[in-house]
C-alpha cells in the first residue's frame, strides 16, 4: 500500500484524465471570451486578473492532483475546521458590501471563502462516510454528525448574510446523502419539515432587500425587477444565433450591478444566442455526467463521495445561476462557475476539480 | 480501510450517481427548453423592444424660490426668459447674417459663435452632431424675440422658453442677496448626491449661496422610449429603469429681516463716497435691516449676462466691487474701540469716572511718543470719550497686563470671533494678546515681541486689532440695550411656494456680556456726548430732534514701517452708533474706506439714515426719552478750558 515519492506525477502523467481536463477547459475558454466581451469597455483590468486567476488555478488543479486523496483524506476534518474559522473571520474581520460581510481582505485580495466551505464540507462528509459503512441505508440516526458538519458552515454563511450560498450548500449536503444511500423517507420527512419551517424564515430570518427580490420574482413586472426584466431582455433579443460578439447592447453598455460575477450568462445569451447557450450547457453537462463517472469508478467512498459532491456544487450553480439569469427562479447571488469573474470561485473550482483528477488517476490503485 | 464496507456500498452509490446524473440531464434540457422559449419563441419580441430603442430623460427644472424683505418685496425671482436655438445643417451662412443683425452680436462675438456652429456639420465623428441644436443666444430681449418670430423667417432657428433668475431692485442689496453661476466640475463632484447636474445654476455668494438648498427645489423628470428616428414608442416600457416621471418641486421662498426701504435711504446716504459698507440692525432683536458695501454689482449681470470685459472690470476696480465690507473685510477699529478700553478699565477697578488724567498732546513711554489728536488739558473718562482724547487711554494702556484685559473683554463683547452669520466668507476679526506677541517673535527673530507699545496701540483700536462692522454693530447694540450680544440674524423665515411658513426664525441671544449696568450706563452717557456736547467729535453732524448716542473713528491704514500714498493712504472713517440714545431701536456701524475723519465723513451718513428711519419707517419712537448732557457739578468737565493753554505752554 505505501507508494514510493514521485509515483503521484508518473501515475498522473499516465493516466491524465483528459475528458476532465479538455471539458472543463472548453467551459473556461467560453468564459473568458464572454468576459472580454462584458468587461473590455469599462474595466479591462478585470480580464487580464482573471488570467492570473486562471494561471493560479492551474497551478492549484495540478497540485491538487498530484497530492495522493488518501492524505487529503486524513486531514479533511481539520481542514473542514479552517473552513469555518474563515467563515468565522468573515464576520469578524469581513469588509461590508452591499449589505452583506462576504469578503475579507488578505492583502490586495478580497477572500470569498464561502465557496471554498462547499468543496471542504463534501471532503469532511466523504471521511465521515468512508469511516461509518451503513450497510442498510441511512436514516435519522445516521444523520446527526453529517448534520453537524454542514450546518455550522450553512448557519456561519446564512449569517453573512448570503442565504443563496447557503442555500446552496444544503443542496450539496442532500445531493450527497442522498447518493451516500440516505432513505428515500427519510428524505421525504425532511422535505416536510423544510416546507413546515419556510414561512417563518421567510418572515423572520430573510432581510428586507432578500424579500424585495423574492416578490419581484414572483412579479416581474414591478419596480424591483428591474435587473431581471433587464437580462430577460437580452437573452431573448439574441435569439437564435446572436447578435455576435461584442455587438450585444443590452447589459453590457448599461449600467448593470453584478454584471460579471452573477449574470455574464445574459451577455453570453444576447451575443450568441441559442446555439452558443446550447454549446456552453453541454459542455457543463459533459463535465458534470464526467465526473459522477469518475465517482462511479472510484476504489473508496471517500473518492465517490467528493466527487458527486463536486459534481453537485457544479450542477447546482450553473441550474440556479442561469434559472435566475432567465427568470425561472429569485436573484441570488450565485456564481457560473469558470466563468463568473473571481479569485474565490476560480481557485474553489480549481481545487475541486485537482480533486476529481485525483480520484480518476488513482481509480485502479490500492 | 474496510473492505467489506466498501464492497457492499460502492455499487449502491454507483446506481444512486446515475440517477444524479439524468437529474442533472432532466435539468439541463429544462433550461434549454426554457431559453429556446425566450430566445426562439418570443425572441422576434424582445428583439423589437430592446434593438433601436433609446430612453430619452427629459429635466424639467425647477423653479427657484423667491428672496423677498422683511414687507415683502420681491428682492430676487424668476422670470421667464427666451434662449435662441440653431440646428447647424439647416442655418445658412445668409441666414446667419441675418440673425446675427437681429441679436446685434458684433464682429469677434458672431465668428466665435458661427465657428461653434460649423464645427457641429463638417465634424466627421459624429454624423449626428449637424442635426442637434446648438444655444446661439440666451435671454434675449423682447424685441429681438418678436423680430425673429415675426420678421426672420429663418429654417433651422428656434426659440426656446426657460426660467431665469432675475432681481427686480437691481443693484439694492446686492451683497446680501449674491449672485449664481454655473456649477464647476469640482462642485459637481462633491455635490453628486444632492441632485445638481451638469449646467446647473448653483448660488455664488450671499443668501443664493448659503440658502441655496432651500431655494432650488428638485428637478422633475420624463422618460420616454424612443426609437432610432427619435420618435416616441408610448408602448415600450420595460427599459424605463425606475419610475418614468416626476413632478419639478418648486424652490421655498426666503423672507429676509432687510427692509427694502431702509436699505434704499441706506445705500443712497453713501452716495457721495467711493468705497464704504454699512450695518443696520435692530438693538432689539440682532436683525438686520440693512447692510450695504459700496461699490456694488447688479447681480442680474452677475448671474449670466457678464462679458469678459465687464468681469475684468470688476476685478481690477480699486474699490473691490465685489468684496463685502460689511463682514468679509476687516479694518482698525480705532477710537470705535475705545468703548470697550472704557469697559475693561472700569469693571477691573482700574479706574473710577471721576478719575483725572492731564493731556498734554502726547504720551512717552520707553523713550517713544505717543501722540494725541490735539492738546486736551485734564480730562476724565467722559472727556476721553467724547474728544476721542487718546493720551487718557495710553495711561491706561501703560498698566500692566492691559493688552490680555482688553482681549478678555473685547472677545466677551464679541470681537476676535465670527459672529455667526456665515454669509459671504464671514471674518471673525482679531484680539491680540501678549502671548501671541510673545509667540510671533518665536516665527521670526525680526519680530519684537511684546511690548508695551503695543498695548498703548491696542488701547486706541490700532496695532493689531481687527474688526469687522458687523461686529462692531452688534457690540454696539449690546451697550445699548443693556449687555444683550445677539447671534445677528438675516433670514426671518422660510415659506413653501404656496406661501406656508416652513420654519420661523426667532432672535437668539449669543450671550449676556459679563459687564455691570452702571458700566454700561457710564459708556452710553458718554457716548451721547460725543455727539451732543459740544466739544463733541460728531456734534457738528448732530440731529435736532432725535438724540444719537456713537463713537467717532479714524483708523490709520499705515503701521509705522509702511508707508502708502494716495487714495490707499488715507485714513479709515468711522462711526459706530445707536439712536434714540434714550430708548435704543437701532444701532449703526459704518466706515468709510480711506475717507479721513471719522466725526467729519460718516457721522454724516449715519445721520442720514437715523433721520430717514425715524421720519419714515419708525416715527413713534422719535420722541423717546432724552439722556441729557451730564450736569456739569465736578470740575472735571469744566476744567479743560482753562487746563488747554497750560498743555500747550512747554
Amino acid at each position: 500500500m505505501m507508494q514510493p515519492r514521485g509515483v503521484g506525477w508518473r501515475r498522473l502523467r499516465f493516466r491524465f484524465d483528459w475528458t476532465l481536463t479538455l471539458s472543463a477547459a472548453a467551459v473556461t475558454s467560453l468564459g473568458l471570451i464572454n468576459l472580454w466581451s462584458a468587461v473590455h469597455e469599462r474595466q479591462s483590468n478585470l480580464f487580464s486578473q482573471q488570467i492570473s486567476w486562471l494561471g493560479l488555478g492551474v497551478a492549484v488543479f495540478l497540485g491538487v492532483a498530484m497530492l495522493d486523496y488518501r492524505t487529503i483524506s486524513r486531514y479533511a476534518y481539520i481542514l473542514h475546521g479552517v473552513g469555518i474559522s474563515l467563515l468565522v473571520g468573515v464576520l469578524v474581520l469581513g469588509k461590508t458590501v452591499g449589505g452583506g460581510r462576504r469578503w475579507f481582505d488578505v492583502g490586495p485580495f478580497h477572500v470569498q471563502p464561502s465557496e471554498l466551505v462547499q468543496l471542504l464540507t463534501a471532503v469532511a462528509l466523504g471521511k465521515y462516510l468512508n469511516d461509518s459503512p451503513a450497510l442498510e441505508g441511512r436514516t435519522w440516526r445516521h444523520l446527526a454528525i453529517p448534520v453537524a458538519i454542514v450546518s455550522l458552515p450553512a448557519w456561519l454563511i446564512a449569517k453573512q448574510p448570503d442565504f443563496g450560498t447557503a442555500f446552496l450548500l444544503l443542496l450539496v449536503f442532500f445531493t450527497i446523502m442522498m447518493t451516500a444511500r440516505l432513505k428515500l423517507r427519510t428524505l421525504w420527512s425532511i422535505i416536510g419539515f423544510a416546507m413546515l419551517a419556510a414561512a417563518p424564515i421567510y418572515q423572520h430570518l430573510l432581510h428586507e432587500y432578500q424579500r424585495k427580490r423574492f416578490e419581484a420574482f414572483l412579479n416581474p413586472t414591478s419596480e424591483g425587477a428591474y435587473q431581471t426584466r433587464q437580462a430577460l431582455n437580452a437573452i431573448g433579443s439574441g435569439r437564435f444565433l446572436g447578435k455576435g460578439f461584442m455587438h450585444g447592447t443590452q447589459i453590457r453598455l448599461r449600467h448593470f450591478p453584478a454584471l460579471w460575477t452573477d449574470f455574464p450568462f445574459a451577455v453570453w445569451a444576447e451575443e450568441w444566442g441559442f446555439v452558443g447557450c446550447f454549446v456552453l450547457l453541454l459542455a457543463y453537462l459533459v463535465l458534470i455526467l464526467w465526473i459522477l463517472k469518475v465517482a462511479g469508478d472510484a476504489r473508496d467512498r471517500f473518492g465517490a463521495t467528493v466527487c458527486v459532491g463536486v459534481a453537485a456544487m457544479l450542477f447546482w450553480h450553473v441550474a440556479i445561476n442561469v434559472g435566475m439569469v432567465s427568470g425561472i427562479l429569485p436573484v441570488v447571488g450565485v456564481t457560473l462557475p469558470m466563468v463568473s469573474y473571481g479569485g474565490s470561485s476560480i481557485l474553489t473550482i480549481a481545487a475541486a476539480l485537482g480533486l476529481v483528477m485525483n480520484v480518476s488517476v488513482r481509480r485502479f490503485s490500492y | 480501510m474496510e473492505i467489506a464496507g466498501q464492497d457492499a456500498e460502492l455499487p449502491e452509490i454507483r446506481r444512486r450517481s446515475r440517477y444524479f446524473a439524468l437529474l442533472a440531464v432532466i435539468a439541463f434540457l429544462g433550461i434549454a427548453g426554457r431559453l429556446f422559449y425566450l430566445q426562439v419563441i418570443q425572441g422576434d419580441a424582445f428583439f423589437r423592444v430592446t434593438s433601436d430603442n433609446i430612453v430619452h430623460t427629459d429635466l424639467l427644472p425647477a423653479v427657484r424660490g423667491q428672496i423677498r424683505d422683511h414687507k415683502g418685496k420681491v428682492l430676487a425671482t424668476v422670470r421667464p426668459s427666451y434662449n435662441v436655438y440653431v440646428t447647424p445643417r439647416l442655418l445658412t451662412a445668409d441666414g446667419f447674417t441675418r440673425l446675427r443683425a437681429v441679436l446685434g452680436m458684433n464682429g469677434d462675438e458672431a465668428i466665435d459663435v458661427w465657428e461653434r456652429v460649423q464645427s457641429g456639420v463638417g465634424g466627421g465623428s459624429d454624423p449626428k452632431a449637424a442635426e442637434r441644436p446648438v444655444l446661439l443666444a440666451e435671454d434675449i430681449s423682447r424685441e429681438a424675440m418678436a423680430a425673429i418670430e415675426t420678421g426672420v423667417d429663418l429654417p433651422g432657428v428656434k426659440i426656446v422658453s426657460g426660467p431665469r433668475r432675475s432681481y427686480p431692485q437691481g443693484v439694492l442689496a446686492a451683497h446680501v442677496l449674491g449672485y449664481m453661476n454655473e456649477i464647476s466640475a469640482d462642485e459637481l463632484r462633491a455635490k453628486k448626491d444632492e441632485g445638481y447636474r451638469p449646467g446647473d445654476l448653483i448660488g455664488r455668494t450671499g443668501i443664493e449661496r448659503q440658502w441655496d438648498g432651500y431655494l432650488r427645489g428638485r428637478a422633475g423628470f420624463q422618460k420616454i422610449v424612443v426609437d432610432r428616428r427619435g420618435l416616441p414608442k408610448p408602448d415600450i416600457h420595460d427599459i424605463i429603469d425606475g419610475p418614468a416621471s416626476q413632478p419639478a418641486v418648486a424652490g421655498n421662498n426666503v423672507i429676509l429681516t432687510i427692509d427694502a426701504d431702509v436699505q434704499r435711504f441706506t445705500e443712497r446716504a453713501m452716495r457721495n463716497v467711493s468705497a464704504a459698507g454699512v450695518v443696520v440692525m435692530e438693538v432689539d432683536t440682532g436683525r438686520i435691516l440693512a447692510m450695504a458695501s459700496k461699490p456694488s454689482f447688479d447681480p442680474n449681470e452677475m448671474s449670466g449676462h457678464l462679458t469678459i470685459e465687464a468681469e475684468q472690470r470688476l476685478l481690477a476696480d480699486r474699490y473691490h466691487p465685489l468684496h463685502d465690507k460689511t463682514l468679509a473685510e476687516t479694518y482698525y477699529p480705532g477710537s470705535t474701540f475705545k468703548p470697550v478700553s472704557a469697559i475693561s478699565a472700569l469693571e477691573d477697578r482700574l479706574i473710577t469716572p471721576a478719575d483725572q488724567v492731564k493731556c498734554r498732546g502726547s504720551f512717552e513711554i520707553a523713550r517713544r511718543r505717543f501722540k494725541c489728536t490735539k492738546t486736551h488739558g485734564i480730562v476724565s473718562l467722559y472727556d476721553a470719550i467724547v474728544q476721542s482724547c487718546n493720551v487718557y487711554f495710553y495711561e491706561l494702556g501703560a498698566r500692566p497686563g492691559m493688552m490680555d484685559r482688553l482681549a478678555k473683554y473685547g472677545s466677551d463683547l464679541g470681537l476676535g470671533a465670527p459672529t455667526g452669520l456665515g454669509l459671504n466668507g464671514e471674518d471673525g476679526g482679531f484680539l491680540p494678546t501678549e502671548e501671541w506677541y510673545r509667540e510671533q517673535k518665536l516665527h521670526n527673530p525680526k519680530a519684537e515681541g511684546f511690548q508695551v507699545g503695543q498695548a498703548l496701540n491696542a488701547v486706541i483700536g490700532q496695532g493689531s486689532t481687527r474688526v469687522t462692522l458687523l461686529q462692531m454693530a452688534l457690540l454696539y447694540s449690546a451697550i445699548a440695550n443693556g449687555g444683550k450680544l445677539w447671534l445677528p440674524q438675516i433670514v426671518e423665515r422660510v415659506e413653501s411656494p404656496d406661501g406656508q411658513t416652513l420654519e420661523e426664525f426667532a432672535p437668539r441671544v449669543r450671550r449676556e456680556i459679563s459687564v455691570a449696568p452702571e458700566t454700561l450706563a457710564i459708556v452710553r452717557q458718554a457716548l451721547v456726548g460725543v455727539v451732543n456736547e459740544s466739544k463733541g467729535t460728531a456734534f457738528r453732524s448732530r440731529l435736532k430732534d432725535i438724540e444719537v448716542a456713537g463713537k467717532t473713528g479714524t483708523a490709520q491704514v499705515h503701521g509705522r514701517h509702511t508707508e502708502l500714498g494716495g487714495y490707499e493712504g488715507g485714513d479709515h472713517a468711522w462711526f459706530v452708533g445707536f439712536a434714540p440714545a434714550g430708548r435704543p431701536k437701532i444701532a449703526i456701524a459704518a466706515l468709510v474706506e480711506h475717507g479721513g475723519h471719522g466725526g467729519d465723513v460718516t457721522a454724516p451718513i449715519v445721520m442720514e439714515i437715523v433721520h430717514n428711519y425715524f421720519d419714515n419707517v419708525d416715527p413713534a419712537d422719535k420722541d423717546a426719552p432724552h439722556i441729557g448732557l451730564p450736569r456739569r457739578h465736578n470740575h472735571s468737565v469744566e476744567l479743560p478750558e482753562t487746563a488747554e493753554g497750560e498743555g500747550e505752554a512747554p
